[in-house]
């Protein structure tokens, strides 16, 4: 690999010295003379028809300045990829957080209270809580325009699976759950509105891409573009949950129709059913594998909770077109997943975009398998996974430089398996202290595409303006691309400046904001680095050139696009799905406690490939913060939802992983393969952290208690109840 | 609700002011004062965004009434560095990369801060139970064990 001064180098990130004096300023952060505040009335009930609203006693309040309801927005649609929610409800409501009107008045306080007294008369229609009731014929149905619930059907048929299945020596068939996870990021939404200097109605918020929060800004207000602005300043997570909208544009639209700045402020309560949930999913998988554990068949069943409304739920459910089997190469598969309207909080995009669900269940296959064919973990799992020329399910052969092999065996040393005839022996657990509870190790691998894939355009735009006379005095490098916390705006800078010939801090970044830049795309995907790196890096080879050619300023900058990928055939989901992944084993260690069904984490081995890590603290920063966000999914964190009212709206009662839950022992190995699209080899990893730690710990803690889980999370009442002997 | 004047120190300043009976530390001094560093995470105690040290002591401004601040003294995030001299927690936890949103960082440094003072030389253990009360979500929390301990060294080497 080239040598390189910069892309390698663990610099302290540009960012943080502001995060640690508090004057980073995040969304709620940011007030204006005159500012109004603005209050969301959510619909609180699941389904219902919306049969009036009186607004009457509201707009009496002290303060009061418009109670705006769906008749004040101009189109009144939202949507990510279908505008199939409105900004504010009209006809009926489809879950709890669907919004129904808001409240604008002088102080936050006065909004709140005039909110309660808005009068909203309600028909309860019947809930559907389950996308099984839901994909029924004759359920009620969620949106009365389509002809049933089902809001995606996706097919893969690759080979001859019922033939295929025929022949096999052995047929492991089970089914898998995955629950809703709460993304739980820090920062609740909020934002404010504004017109700014050119008279562009502004929102100035936290969210994963400007442009996309513009676009559905200036659609429902019915605004060219241009006279819309979104700006982004210190965002505190996003992990997904952010990537659809939530107040941007009933803030747009609160400060566009009152000429003044307006504010909102969530509480955890609103953010927790204001925005969408990783999608719960039902996986029923029917795999044939041969004696010596070669796998020959794959049968899918798939069906997903998208919730009242679409987010991205088709495009989740197509990453299991390559995902549902995991990361293995079957020549025999078939899948067909269905994607089914509820009355639940929306499923959107969150950390795996559906790999961790379909890990998850490939994963606990492939120990179902080992166990009954007496392989050993790690065996089974070299023997079939996706290597160097491999065939993914789609027909298509996967990209080079596929790591995963040796990733896998160095996961296996690095928890203490080792070679042996006839496979690998894996170690035993260290002996528990007490009596009462018991020690197990497992082992996962996994992969995760990076970029949209499935024939959409991907690309990123960026600029790069180099100022001075003689030499380059300072470099500005323009991307609207978000740093979520991930850290981008730093190691977009590094890339720069391992291009230019300029030390690091004579680059500034100006960033996020509609106004200065083009689109570089969402933060999501494990893309960024990659793609808008790559655009940088374009941008900063260009603006050089033009220097060296005595332009002054010199500007570079433009689009760049990714190699392309194609459609999927409907029928049989053939095609190129995706140009890059990133590959993961991860290894667990943990100690179950038979009288309280508590887990404990004793120990992990992670071993990822980030193809060149730019900023390699950074790189393990997201694999921690990836395995502690997995951890949480697989084990306490328990999102209760009853006849769609979700029970778990605060953090006392959702628990996320403390600091004393955190694995105290973590061993990072990172093994860098280069991958082919990404700038210097580099390969996404915001996401791959997260992938094949669920797994991982359920199989851990069949090898201490010999018992199987095929769902989760593993609540200690979960864990304690499958432990305890039947009664009768 | 008549108001209530209040008295308190905060970051070395004396500030006096009228605010409501129900409202609490962490209003008066986001939207009072102006001093944002201090988060909302939760409005419940439960996330340790809003921790501040309230005559030394690490609490959860969004559950401690302005009027229970009465008379006492206030330190917040932007009270740490002296002189423009960061704190070595500070410090630490920018070189340790414990900061990715850093939205939980002004009160993890709080409570850091507050634990150093009275342990000055913690074991792994002492930080994770003094830091029980702070969630983060984007670090998984290793380097932030990592931070403190390197804070913890400074500070013994002076």
């Amino acid at each position: 690999m080239a040598n390189l001064h910069m892309v390698g180098q663990s610099v302290i990130r540009k960012d943080a010295w502001t995060k640690v004096t508090g004057q980073a300023q995040y969304a709620s952060d940011v007030s204006l003379p005159g500012m109004l505040y603005l209050k969301i009335i959510f619909a609180g009930r699941p389904h219902a028809r919306i049969l009036s609203i009186d607004s009457s006693a509201a707009l009496k309040q002290p303060g009061v300045v418009v109670v705006l309801t769906a008749a004040d927005v101009p189109v009144n649609q939202r949507g990510l990829i279908i505008p199939d929610q409105q900004v504010f409800c009209a006809e009926k409501v489809r879950f709890v957080g669907d919004q129904v009107a808001a409240v604008v008045a002088e102080t936050a306080e006065q909004a709140t209270r005039a909110a309660r007294l808005v009068k909203i008369e309600y028909e309860d229609l019947p809930v559907l809580d389950n996308p099984l009731g839901a994909m029924k014929t004759g359920a009620a149905l969620v949106h009365e325009d389509k002809p049933g619930n089902i809001c995606h059907q996706v097919r893969l048929r690759r080979g001859d699976v019922d033939a295929a299945l025929a022949q096999a020596d052995i047929i492991v068939e089970r089914e898998y759950f995955t629950p809703m996870q709460e993304h739980a990021y820090l920062e609740p939404e909020g934002g404010l509105g504004y017109i700014d200097e050119q008279g562009r109605v502004t929102v100035r918020t936290s969210g994963q891409s400007t442009h996309d929060d513009l676009r559905q800004i200036a659609a429902a207000l019915d605004l060219p573009q241009e006279r819309v602005r979104v700006i982004y300043g210190a965002i505190g997570g996003a992990f997904g949950g952010r990537e659809d909208v939530s107040i941007q544009i009933a803030l747009a639209l609160a400060a566009w129709k009152l000429q003044r700045p307006v504010k909102i402020t969530w509480g955890r309560d609103e953010s927790i059913i204001g925005h969408g949930k990783r999608h719960a999913i039902i996986m029923r998988h029917k795999w044939g594998a041969r004696h010596d554990g070669t796998l020959i068949a794959a049968k899918v069943e798939i069906i997903s909770d998208a919730g009242a409304y679409n987010y991205t739920s088709g495009d989740v459910l197509t990453n299991f077109r390559y995902a549902a089997v995991g990361a293995y190469e079957i020549p025999n598969v078939s899948m067909d997943g269905y994607a089914v309207y509820t009355n639940n909080v929306p499923g959107c995009a969150c950390r795996g975009f559906g790999s961790p669900q379909a890990t998850f269940a490939a994963e606990m296959q492939m120990e179902q398998l080992a166990e009954q064919l007496g392989l050993d973990p790690v065996t089974i799992r070299l023997q079939n996974c996706v290597r160097d020329g491999s065939m993914l399910a789609t027909q298509s052969e996967i990209p080079r430089g596929v790591s995963l092999p040796k990733l896998i065996e160095t996961c296996a040393h690095e928890i203490g398996a080792y070679r042996q005839a006839g496979g690998w022996r894996m170690p035993a657990a260290s002996p528990a202290e007490e009596r009462y509870k018991r020690r197990g190790i497992g082992i996962a691998a996994g992969m995760k595409n990076s970029g949209f894939g499935w024939g959409f355009p991907e690309g990123s735009e960026a600029r790069v303006v180099l100022h001075g006379v003689a030499e380059i005095e300072r470099a500005e490098v323009h991307t609207a691309a978000a740093d979520v916390g991930q850290g981008a705006h730093s190691v977009l800078a590094q890339i720069a400046a391992e291009v230019l010939p300029i030390p690091l801090d004579r680059i500034e970044m100006v960033t996020s904001d509609t106004a200065d830049s083009g689109d570089a795309g969402p933060a999501s995907a494990s893309r960024l680095t990659m793609f808008a790196g790559n655009a940088v890096k374009q941008a900063a080879e260009q603006a050089l050139q033009r220097w060296r050619d005595e332009e002054r300023p010199a500007t570079g900058g433009g689009r760049w696009n990714a190699p392309p990928t194609t459609k999927p055939d409907p029928e049989t989901g053939a095609c190129i799905n995706s140009i890059s992944y990133a590959y993961g084993a991860q290894a667990v260690e943990v100690e179950v406690d038979i009288e309280t069904g508590e887990i404990r984490i004793i120990k992990a081995v992670a071993v990822h490939d980030p193809g060149r890590a730019v900023n390699p603290q950074q790189v393990s920063g997201q694999l921690q913060g990836g395995i502690a966000q997995a951890q949480g999914w697989a084990l306490t964190e328990n999102f209760i939802t009853q006849g769609g009212y979700v029970r778990t709206d605060r953090l006392s009662t959702y628990l996320i992983p403390t600091i004393l839950d955190a694995i105290p022992d973590i061993k990072l190995v990172c093994l860098e393969e280069p991958d082919v699209v990404g700038p210097f080899g580099v390969r996404g990893v915001g996401e791959i952290g997260f992938i094949m730690l669920a797994p991982a710990i359920v199989s851990a803690v069949h090898n201490a208690v010999e018992v199987w889980f095929d769902r989760l999370p593993l609540t200690p009442e979960r864990v304690l109840s499958a432990l305890l002997p039947t009664s009768g | 609700m008549d108001n209530i004047v209040v008295n308190l120190t905060v970051n070395g300043q004396s500030y006096r002011g009228e605010t409501r009976p129900n409202q609490t530390l962490l209003y008066l001094l986001r939207e009072d004062l102006g001093l944002t560093g201090t988060k909302d995470g939760c409005s419940e105690g439960e996330c340790g965004a809003c921790t501040v040290l309230l005559d030394g002591e690490p609490v959860n401004s969004c559950l401690v009434l302005a009027g229970q601040a009465d008379g006492r003294e206030v330190l917040t995030i932007e009270g740490l560095a002296q002189n423009g001299a960061l704190h070595p927690v500070q410090r630490a936890f920018v070189e340790s990369a414990a900061v990715q949103c850093g939205f939980c960082a002004p009160g993890l440094i709080m409570s850091s801060v507050a634990l150093l003072k009275r342990t000055p030389n913690p074991t792994a253990g002492e930080i994770r139970t003094a830091l029980g009360g702070n969630l983060c979500r984007c670090t998984g929390y290793t380097k932030i064990v990592e931070a403190v301990q390197r804070a913890a060294e400074e500070l013994k080497h002076g």
